[in-house]
């Protein structure tokens, strides 16, 4: 455990200066205003306006799934040979194996990047994420705890934020293995360790990069990174989409229904 | 085995599912089950007497000048929703209580004949082993399919956080945000189980007014309902520093013979009368939380869902019916 830490960190550090992240060029240059308690101010409503949730490399269409482009950077996922194995059978059984079908937590980064917007609440010792998808909340706490003795199986982990100058950056832990990153079949053990850096780049922008850990999965970290935008309509507000009431509704008359079996 | 389960337990099993198995105890030592010679748990007809009598209260401000209503605070406290009607004791998990109705003054939800037929045919179908029912399994309460909507959302423990132009109320697994920039309401046609929230400083006040609710769930576990067409109109007021007192009133001509009000003090967490010693969340332990903890004051993941999906396939399986929202004829 201690050698791959030591080895990923390396391959890490490698890895960051390697590539050149197109969005993290304008990381940093662009002074937020601040809150009353005098951090950056992160607060609004934001949303993600990409493909990632179908997949979250390069993919081609299909029916009812557009074209896109990755935000893993480099494009590849380093997975070990029977992780990669795994992965293309939850691709190929995609419609029935996605967890996101069952309407349950969908897991961290990929609550993120679903189409819904989200609202960030700050408070001096707390951050709080409220999704309009299932009214999902993420607390980040920020009051000196360290994350609590585990391991803890949560869907949504558990998040401990501090700043970096003008970065919000989160570690994330005691995660479950039942959800997955996208509807590509990408996947994370209960070992997941992310490492999530929200930035403002602007009045109306956000970078938002992850990365991800995980010994079981992958032979070393690797990183999405995409820009986050803030919804502009004058009276937006987080709505309702309340995933499992939806589900439940539409399954409950069914004499077998796979979903209520 | 799964009919072998159902054969044996029958209404039995509906009963424990759907309600929870632990009683509240109304301070002091925690309580498993109640006893028929439980005292009757005070609610809106005690509190709207206790409260005549409290001195004016201005509350603390925010740095925006308004009431600063933030913090952790309860529920009411007493034996729970079951049946938010004055009743006597009913079972081990719903003791004697007031009515949580405090207008019209007889504590009864004011129906419109038909409604009062269709809450009547709901009771007499719970499947819970309760007096008068008819021993058809009808509907479920949808809170034990986890859903929840308005005003139950208010029924439990939160916390509430003002920020400039938004009232949000947070519990460990859902949350309200209510505007307060005087923005305008959406179409009634857009419904949603928590409706559409539009909120407003009146002096001590806030009042929050709510349309658009789907009438999907219920206001307790007894099948006392609302509809599509119901408006709520929720006044939250701070009477003294550890007590709102929140006033909610219902208005649907098309069920209800008149506008009717709920009323309950909702206490700062850990203070006041009745604070829960079972509470299981982190806004009802904050206070009784040893302080050595330093984790008591935290919300952590809480799911409904996730893992209630066996219960619902027992419920299903039952024969219990989907409810939906319910339309009088015309």
């Amino acid at each position: 455990m201690t050698r791959w830490f030591v080895g990923s960190i390396t391959a890490f550090v490698v890895f960051t200066f390697a590539s050149t992240p197109v969005a993290a060029q304008t990381a940093g240059t662009y002074t937020p205003p601040k809150t009353r308690e005098g951090q950056p101010d992160l607060q609004g409503v934001w949303q993600a306006l990409n493909t990632a949730a179908w997949d979250i490399q390069d993919h081609g269409a299909s029916l009812g799934i557009p074209a896109g482009r990755g935000v893993v950077e480099g494009n590849e996922i380093p997975y070990t040979p029977a992780a990669l194995a795994k992965k293309q059978e939850n691709l190929k059984n995609r419609d029935r194996l996605d967890p996101i079908h069952k309407c349950f937590l969908p897991g961290v980064p990929r609550i993120t990047y679903l189409p819904h917007p989200f609202q960030i609440v700050q408070q001096a010792q707390r951050i709080t994420i409220l999704h309009e998808y299932s009214r999902v909340i993420r607390f980040i706490y920020m009051n000196g705890n360290p994350h609590p003795a585990g391991h803890i199986d949560w869907y949504m982990g558990d998040s401990r934020g501090r700043w970096e100058g003008n970065t919000l950056v989160v570690d994330v832990t005691h995660f479950n293995d039942e959800t997955w990153f996208d509807r590509a079949g990408n996947f994370h053990s209960d070992a997941l360790h992310l490492v999530e850096r929200f930035t403002r780049t602007g009045p109306d922008h956000m970078l938002y990069e992850v990365t991800v850990e995980d010994p079981k999965v992958f032979t070393r970290p690797w990183k999405m990174s995409m820009p986050l935008y803030r919804r502009q309509e004058k009276d937006i507000e987080l709505l309702e989409y309340d995933c499992a009431a939806y589900l439940l509704k539409q399954e409950w008359d069914k004499s077998d229904s796979p979903l209520l079996r | 085995m799964r009919e072998w389960l159902f054969a044996t337990l029958g209404t039995a099993a509906a009963v424990l599912l759907v309600l929870p198995i632990t009683g509240r105890a109304a301070g002091g030592e925690p309580q498993a089950f109640y006893k028929p010679d439980t005292p009757k748990f005070p609610q809106a007809r005690t509190w709207v007497a206790q409260k005549a009598k409290l001195p004016p209260y201005k509350a603390p401000r925010t740095p925006d000048g308004v009431p600063n209503l933030q913090g952790n605070w309860n529920g009411p406290v007493g034996g729970g929703n079951d049946d938010l009607e004055e009743h006597e004791f009913i079972d081990v998990t719903t003791p004697p209580q007031e009515s949580y109705v405090s207008d019209p003054p007889d504590g009864k939800v004011p129906y419109t004949p038909w409604a009062l037929a269709k809450r009547n045919e709901i009771r007499a179908g719970l499947g819970r082993g309760w007096p008068g029912e008819n021993g058809q399994r009808l509907y479920g309460d949808p809170n034990a399919l986890c859903l929840v909507g308005m005003p139950r959302i208010s029924f439990g423990a939160q916390e509430i956080v003002q920020t400039p132009g938004n009232v949000i109320l947070l519990t460990t697994n859902t949350y309200r945000v209510i505007p307060t920039d005087g923005r305008p309401h959406m179409s009634g046609d857009a419904k949603s189980f928590f409706g559409n929230s539009r909120g407003r400083w009146e002096g001590e006040t806030l009042v929050v007014d709510v349309t658009g609710i789907n009438g999907e769930t219920w206001f307790d576990s007894a099948g006392n309902f609302y509809g599509p067409n119901t408006h709520m109109i929720e006044r939250w007021t701070m009477v003294e520093a550890n007590t709102i007192d929140y006033e909610i009133t219902i208005e649907d001509p098309t069920l209800y013979t008149r506008p009717w009000k709920m009323t309950y003090p909702k206490r700062r967490a850990g203070t006041g009368p009745g604070a829960n010693p079972l509470s299981t969340n982190a806004v009802g332990a904050a206070g009784a939380a040893p302080a050595a903890d330093p984790y008591a004051k935290e919300f952590w993941e809480q799911t409904c869902t996730e893992g209630n999906h066996d219960n619902v396939v027992i419920l299903k399986n039952l024969g219990f019916k989907w409810f939906n929202a319910p339309v009088p004829p015309k």
